[in-house]
């Protein structure tokens, strides 16, 4: 017979019972800001009165911790391990427990970890658990994709730059293979404000470009706000600037698309 | 499909308060243990699950006695009552991938020692390594001693695992 892992699988499928919609943020390229967007859509969907989770993937360059100023330790009690909390919202990842130590892992080690980090955390309820998922599209997602199921849905992210749009567009057409619903495309890093002018550091291009490259429709335009070095990401999402603005919006939309998810989830299962 | 046969969650709370001061992830692996055991009975259409068999990973460090107590506690009703259980530690080896070195528990756990004390999770009686929760964590703290790689292999020993089960009235 096979030799079933008892530690993963079993608690995580528990967990996921306590678990509204699942939302996943990828873009298959690195360094178009998934972390920060992942780390600012759960700070305002928490903003908006929804109980929200933030579970970090990203075991070899784990950030969300520096991003929401979080440390370990972790503690644990009867129920499992206690996330952190940064402004009500729920916090898990392998940073709060390897620290600065790197974190060298090979494939199947990654596979059985994602199911024992959300399934070993005690999430309690959940409206919404928001994933930073690595770059690529390798274990991590893909375990990912098994372990939430029909829960799953998924966040582009990318860069105006047609270097992270071709890969953005690559992960999109695996999500439509394996029947992931997609919620939309944030377009990231899109400007900066100078005054009362606009700087396009990666390239100004159409949203109706972007959208076709892609395959999705943009549901956020994120400008770059250089203020993130010097503030707390809570901070800079109560200002009222752009940035803040374009992340409440980007909240609504994730919203708005997933009221909508029945009939695209349906519609997802249809023959390929 | 598996049928999913759910343990009753008033039972396990009940358990961690007669037993305040186990360490506590060991009744969590204990809980699981029974989840996975239930599932797989239920896919095979079993009637009664007769003997369990769990190999236990050294480089976990869990408390044989603490999870021993938690199956059986939970190890009752029709399908799962009266089912033998046997625990078998598996020694934790390791090898590295660069210079072919192996080496084994007694090491690791002298570069365990320097897992800072912050990493440490605190749980309400005791302070644990990161690694009894996530063994697969291992090259974060745990090196080659000869040449200094991390890129190391647990070849045994690492997770618990359900070796066998012996079940009656199984497909």
């Amino acid at each position: 017979m096979s030799r079933p892992n008892p530690l993963g699988p079993a608690a995580a499928a528990r967990r996921l019972q306590g678990v509204g919609e699942v939302i996943l943020v990828g873009s298959g390229k690195g360094g178009v800001g998934k972390s920060t967007v992942a780390c600012c859509l759960s700070l305002e969907l928490r903003r908006n009165g929804f109980s929200t989770g933030l579970l970090d993937l990203d075991f070899h360059g784990a950030s969300v911790p520096e991003y929401l100023s979080l440390r370990p330790p972790v503690s644990s009690d009867k129920d499992g391990l206690r996330p952190k909390t940064r402004g009500g919202l729920k916090v898990m990842s392998v940073g709060l427990f390897t620290g600065d130590n790197p974190v060298p892992m090979r494939g199947p080690d990654k596979q059985e970890l994602t199911a024992q980090i959300f399934g070993l955390t005690n999430w309690g309820h959940l409206d919404f658990l928001v994933v930073d998922l690595p770059p690529s599209m390798g274990d991590e997602l893909l375990t990912a994709l098994n372990v939430f199921g029909e829960k799953a849905s998924l966040l582009l992210v990318t860069t105006p730059s047609p270097a992270s749009t071709e890969v953005v567009s690559r992960l999109r057409r695996l999500a439509d293979r394996e029947g992931v619903p997609i919620l939309g495309a944030v377009l990231n890093m899109a400007y900066v404000g100078v005054g009362r002018k606009k700087v396009f550091p990666f390239g100004r291009r159409s949203a109706k470009t972007l959208e076709s490259e892609i395959g999705s429709r943009l549901c956020a335009v994120v400008p770059l706000e250089p203020t993130v070095a010097d503030r707390s990401l809570v901070e800079v999402l109560e200002s009222r600037g752009e940035f803040a603005a374009s992340i409440a919006g980007l909240a609504k939309q994730v919203r708005s698309a997933l009221r909508l998810l029945p009939a695209t989830r349906a519609g997802a299962k249809a023959p390929r | 499909m598996a049928r999913m046969v759910q343990v009753p969650g008033p039972r396990h709370i009940e358990i961690r308060r007669m037993i305040p001061k186990a360490r506590l992830h060991e009744l969590s692996i204990a809980q699981n243990i029974v989840d996975s055991v239930l599932a797989e009975a239920g896919s095979r259409g079993a009637k009664r699950v007769l003997e369990l068999r769990i190999n236990v990973g050294e480089l976990m460090q869990i408390d044989r006695k603490a999870l021993r107590f938690g199956l059986k506690l939970l190890l009752t009703g029709p399908v799962l009552g009266g089912a033998q259980v046997s625990l078998r530690v598996r020694r934790a080896s390791f090898s590295c991938r660069r210079c072919n070195s192996e080496w084994d528990m007694s090491e690791a756990k002298r570069q365990l020692q320097k897992v800072r004390p912050e990493l440490l999770v605190r749980e309400p009686e005791s302070r644990e390594l990161p690694l009894h929760f996530f063994p697969y964590l291992y090259a974060a703290f745990i090196r080659c001693p000869w040449c200094g790689s991390s890129d190391a292999e647990v070849k045994d020993g690492k997770d618990v695992e359900i070796a066998s089960l012996v079940l009656e009235g199984a497909a």
